[in-house]
């Protein structure tokens, strides 16, 4: 039995109300586009001013933004989504984009380019970027990678260099020691503990020529592989070298007020490049980024520049080439783009790129520099991860922390998480 | 505060032994309410500090007091909070007056009158309680939205009046149980109708009740998130609780000065609204003199 | 005394008509009253509550991703959830743990805070306030901050027990005592039950102490004797509302938790798991099954509850 969801909740719907339908209020002649995001205050204000300017240039068309926080956005959305009212233009994250483009509830936009929507001049590897399937579902709105975050100060106090790109695991572990001898901060750590973080996982894997999935959607590492992560993080935590246990579960893989960096408890923190910024807000110590550790002197493309943010279009949408045109001006016009910066990460138009980058602070033009010579760091950005990859992810934190809190070994944790994650993958619906 | 005094069981009791339980009864509510309000004076003196110095220190005497966060929180959104203040006041006084009136005739119903079903009803309206909203929610979102009542208050304000939320319908119903039935049958035997029993009977009898109803219904509104955050999409629209959570994004910059600064600006109106009431749950109970 | 029902008294002027009144005629006298009372409720319960529930039922024996048309697949979640799935045990071991724990201590709690408030202590108002003003946060995004500040390593809690010589874990990202930072931050929001239990100790006539008094009880044993029984629908009241309200504890672990319910999932409530697989992991077939599957637990507990409420608590009737 199969009943067209929409068919089936409007009909439900109809039913109650008993005809109270048809109220709607009649649209108006100019194009209203509604636009939702997630953030803070700081990006809606320079969403906001590039949409005044956006209007101003196309007075027939008007435009609604709307954000929220990151952990109430995907509500809504889904919500609005599954009840026949998603908004125009959807900020897309770039594992989301698979959820929503695989289930339909995005519209695919190769129609769209060349004509309302310009990307004659847009980085090649950033339209790979919004690509599921082969179609084009999102347009990247600033090149990101991972990125060590790290307090200048405290490096500077324990007498120990900064990390630089040519920085390895097993420096993690002399380093650690070195702050553990300087005993700066009662006891902070050099590094975190980065078993749980699956953008870690995921560089060090790069490293071994593998990766989270295949291009087929399957499972890119094995027992071994899982193992002997667990297996290396676990010999930094029985040296001290890394947060304790429960200090590191303080941070929920969430709100970066929780990282370990923002807590004092360790010097370095994995995050995305455009963090810096929000980093640096909510600390007194001056930061840098850096690299992710190599997996030893010749590792390398662990790192990919990938989307921070996508603009897509609802399938649903009634003003589909309109939505197409003004994604077109925000990331090619370079007055809007001096008003966005690179709050959203680094644009991917290269003339934009050359206009913005003289006008950046000091630390948004950390940023840049650091994903423009990532070098031999820098790999190609890999498949899109299949549906489910998001539990897979979400699973890994507590795995992660069975083997700190001592529940489970390595050579327990890792085949165990490889059969959980296959498990996930193989399910439907 | 003397007709209070005399009404508690300490009334009865050696005055000596009296005043040092008075003393210890102090003693205890005194520490109680320190280790209530710790957490509390945390995040007033949080608003107070430097922005760099919000997480710096777990001392609740800031180094500086600095009112930048208030300053930065009130405009800190493209829409003031004197918006917000307004709205979720309208939400919260629009839904006191439907939840008061619509659960206390079901309740009244249920506590007094006899028809056929009510075990059945009074069973399925407990039911209700128990549903986690998490997913009745998209069904309710379709059928609002086709109403076109998306992005307004009706959502929010209409289903108080229709008496939806049990809670408040099996609160009033236990009080007017606690009622003596005595008062109601000789007000019958006087001839009223059964709408003057509820209306000059039971509901001036039951003031406490429909106070702490209403002090709850203010609260639990003013409070929500959830249904602004899914029916309002307009700023203009959004209430206290909902724009509060525009402060703080995960991913992004977020500012929690302006948040702690905002968030004990928002206990204001509901802590008013509380202590204003309170008093109505005394007298109210002092007027109506539970005897039998 | 024969007591006469309210709402009948519409039946006496039909007994000096003469036509017979028809079958819907004498429903209506006899029940007219109570439906046309219950009509504000009925009109929501038809039009707003029970739609939504039955969809979300039918949805229960779907596959329904939100974004495309449920497909059928009969009792495959149920089972599922029944056979296959850890975190669905791992969610029922903490909910009812949290249940277990954080209702009788949070009824206790506000009991007793009742009682002392009800001695007619000067400053009654004032201590009210003070002890209502956590229950006002509710569960604003403020608290995960607060929280951490108090709970973690370095938190108040640890920096009090540090002169008496103990070094504290961290209790909040600890998984033995997460779920007790969680259970914690529900009794400290006692308000509202104390609210309900003060309102009820005020309903008990003065007279009744005063006599036991001349009778010579004692404090304890007009407590024991008196109090505690004329308090018994209040008590059953609260019992049934915060045990519903901790089986669907909801907020308090999304904030802490961020979400997540770690550490190891210690703090996986039942609606998180629900809700993460609703809105995280687009599955709201399961979802739906799994919210069913707490309504039947708590209607269970309910009406147990109700069974036994005969031999414990005292109505006047």
């Amino acid at each position: 039995m199969r009943i067209r969801r929409r068919q089936f909740l409007l009909g439900s719907a109809a039913l109650i109300t008993a005809g109270a339908a048809g109220f709607r209020p009649a649209s108006a002649a100019e194009t209203d586009l509604r636009q939702i995001f997630w953030g803070g205050q700081e990006r809606a204000k320079r969403t906001y001013k590039a949409n005044d300017l956006y209007s101003a240039a196309n007075p027939s068309t008007k435009l609604t933004g709307e954000f929220y926080a990151w952990d109430d956005y995907w509500a809504k959305l889904a919500t609005e989504t599954a009840g026949g009212n998603a908004p125009d233009l959807i900020q897309m994250d770039y594992r989301y984009i698979v959820e929503y483009a695989n289930r339909q509830a995005l519209a695919p936009l190769d129609e769209f380019v060349g004509k309302e929507l310009d990307l004659a001049d847009f980085d090649k590897d950033q339209i790979e970027g919004g690509k599921v399937k082969g179609k084009l579902y999102g347009i990247s709105l600033g090149a990101n990678s991972v990125a060590s975050v790290l307090n200048e100060a405290a490096f500077k106090e324990a007498g120990v260099p900064l990390p630089d790109n040519n920085f390895t695991y097993d420096d993690v572990m002399t380093v650690g020691e070195a702050f553990n001898k300087a005993n700066i901060r009662g006891g902070m750590k050099a590094f975190q503990d980065g078993s749980g973080v699956e953008p870690a996982l995921e560089n060090w894997l790069r490293q071994r020529g593998k990766g989270l999935y295949t291009a087929e959607g399957k499972l890119g590492f094995d027992e071994q592989d899982l193992t002997e992560w667990f297996q290396m993080w676990k010999k930094f935590r029985d040296a001290g070298v890394i947060p304790s246990p429960e200090d590191q579960a303080l941070d929920t893989g969430g709100p970066l007020d929780k990282t370990m960096i923002a807590l004092g408890k360790s010097a370095q923190s994995f995050v995305n490049s455009n963090q810096l910024v929000a980093v640096q807000a909510i600390m007194k110590d001056p930061v840098t980024i850096s690299a992710f550790p190599r997996i030893g002197k010749d590792g390398k493309g662990g790192h990919y520049r990938k989307p921070s943010q996508l603009w897509s279009i609802a399938s649903a949408s009634k003003h589909k080439p309109d939505a197409a045109k003004y994604i077109s001006y925000f990331i090619n016009d370079k007055d809007a783009n001096l008003v966005l910066g690179v709050e959203r990460g680094i644009p991917c138009a290269a003339s934009v790129r050359d206009a913005v980058a003289p006008t950046l602070k000091a630390q948004d033009q950390v940023a840049l520099k650091f994903v423009s010579n990532l070098g031999d760091l820098l790999g190609p950005i890999p498949p899109p991860p299949p549906p489910n990859a998001g539990e897979v992810d979400i699973q890994l934190l507590p795995k992660s922390q069975e083997v700190a809190f001592g529940q489970a070994t390595p050579e327990e944790a890792g085949p165990a998480f490889v059969q959980q994650a296959k498990d996930i993958l193989s399910r439907k619906g | 505060m003397t007709s209070e005094a005399a009404r508690g069981p300490s009334a009865v009791g050696g005055k000596k032994s009296k005043r040092l339980n008075v003393i210890l009864a102090h003693a205890a509510l005194v520490i109680a309410s320190i280790a209530m309000l710790y957490p509390l004076l945390w995040m007033l003196a949080a608003a107070f500090r430097p922005e760099n110095e919000i997480f710096s220190t777990s001392s609740i005497i800031p180094s500086a007091i600095s009112l930048g966060s208030f300053v930065r929180g009130w405009n800190g959104l493209q829409v003031s909070f004197s918006t917000f203040f307004i709205n979720s006041f309208v939400i919260s006084v629009l839904s006191v007056i439907g939840n008061l009136a619509a659960c206390s005739v079901t309740a009244f119903a249920f506590a007094r009158l006899k028809f056929w079903g009510k075990n059945i009803w009074f069973a399925l309206m407990l039911g209700t309680l128990m549903l986690p909203y998490q997913v009745t929610l998209i069904p309710q979102y379709v059928l609002f939205h086709n109403i076109g009542w998306v992005n307004t208050f009706l959502p929010l304000v209409v289903p108080k009046y229709l008496a939806v939320d049990s809670f408040f319908i099996f609160l009033m119903t236990q009080f007017f149980r606690g009622i003596p039935r005595e008062l109601d049958e000789a007000a019958s035997i006087d001839g009223c109708s059964t709408f003057q029993i509820y209306w000059k009977i039971m509901l001036p009898l039951s003031t406490p009740a429909l106070v702490t109803a209403g002090i709850f219904t203010f609260i639990f509104t003013w409070d929500d998130f959830f249904g602004p955050l899914i029916y309002l999409n307009d700023m203009k629209n959004y209430t206290v609780t909902l724009a509060l959570r525009s402060f703080v994004d995960s991913t992004a910059q977020s500012d929690y000065g302006g948040l702690f600064a905002m968030s004990i600006l928002s206990l204001v109106p509901i802590f008013l609204f509380f202590l204003f009431f309170q008093r109505l749950l005394i007298e109210g109970i002092a007027t109506t003199g539970m005897k039998r | 005394m024969t007591v006469r029902p309210i709402g009948a008294e519409t039946e006496a002027p039909a007994i000096g008509h003469t036509v017979i009144p028809s079958r819907w005629a004498k429903f209506w006298a006899r029940n007219g009253a109570g439906y046309a009372f219950l009509t504000p409720w009925l009109l929501g319960f038809f039009g707003l509550t029970l739609g939504p529930a039955l969809i979300s039922l039918y949805l229960s024996f779907t596959n329904f991703n939100l974004l495309q048309a449920p497909t059928w697949v009969g009792d495959d979640n149920y089972v599922r959830i029944f056979t296959a799935d850890p975190r669905f045990l791992q969610s029922l071991r903490v909910t009812f743990f949290f249940v277990l724990f954080s209702v009788p201590l949070k009824l206790a709690f506000a009991l007793a805070v009742a009682l002392l408030l009800n001695r007619g202590l000067r400053g009654l108002p004032l201590y009210r306030a003070i002890f209502y003003l956590p229950s006002l946060l509710g569960a604003s995004v403020a608290i995960a901050v607060l929280w951490r500040e108090l709970f973690a390593s370095d938190g108040v809690i640890n920096q009090l027990l540090a002169p008496l010589g103990i070094v504290g874990p961290s209790w909040i990202s600890n998984p033995r005592y997460a779920l007790w930072t969680i259970i914690l931050l529900s009794v400290w929001q006692f308000g509202s039950p104390m609210i309900i239990f003060l309102a009820g100790l005020r309903q008990i006539p003065q007279d009744v102490y005063e006599a036991a008094a001349i009778d010579g009880a004692s404090k304890s044993r007009q407590f024991w004797s008196i109090t505690l029984p004329l308090l018994t629908p209040v008590v059953f009241f609260n019992a049934i509302i915060q045990g519903i309200e901790a089986f669907k504890s909801f907020t308090p672990a999304f904030i802490i938790s961020g979400g997540t319910g770690n550490p190891i999932n210690s703090t996986l409530f039942y609606t998180l798991y629900l809700y993460q697989e609703a809105f995280a992991y687009f599955r709201m077939g399961n979802a739906a099954a799994l919210a069913w599957i707490l309504l039947i637990i708590i209607a269970l507990f309910t009406g147990i509850s109700f069974l036994t409420s005969r031999y414990w608590v005292y109505y006047d009737e």
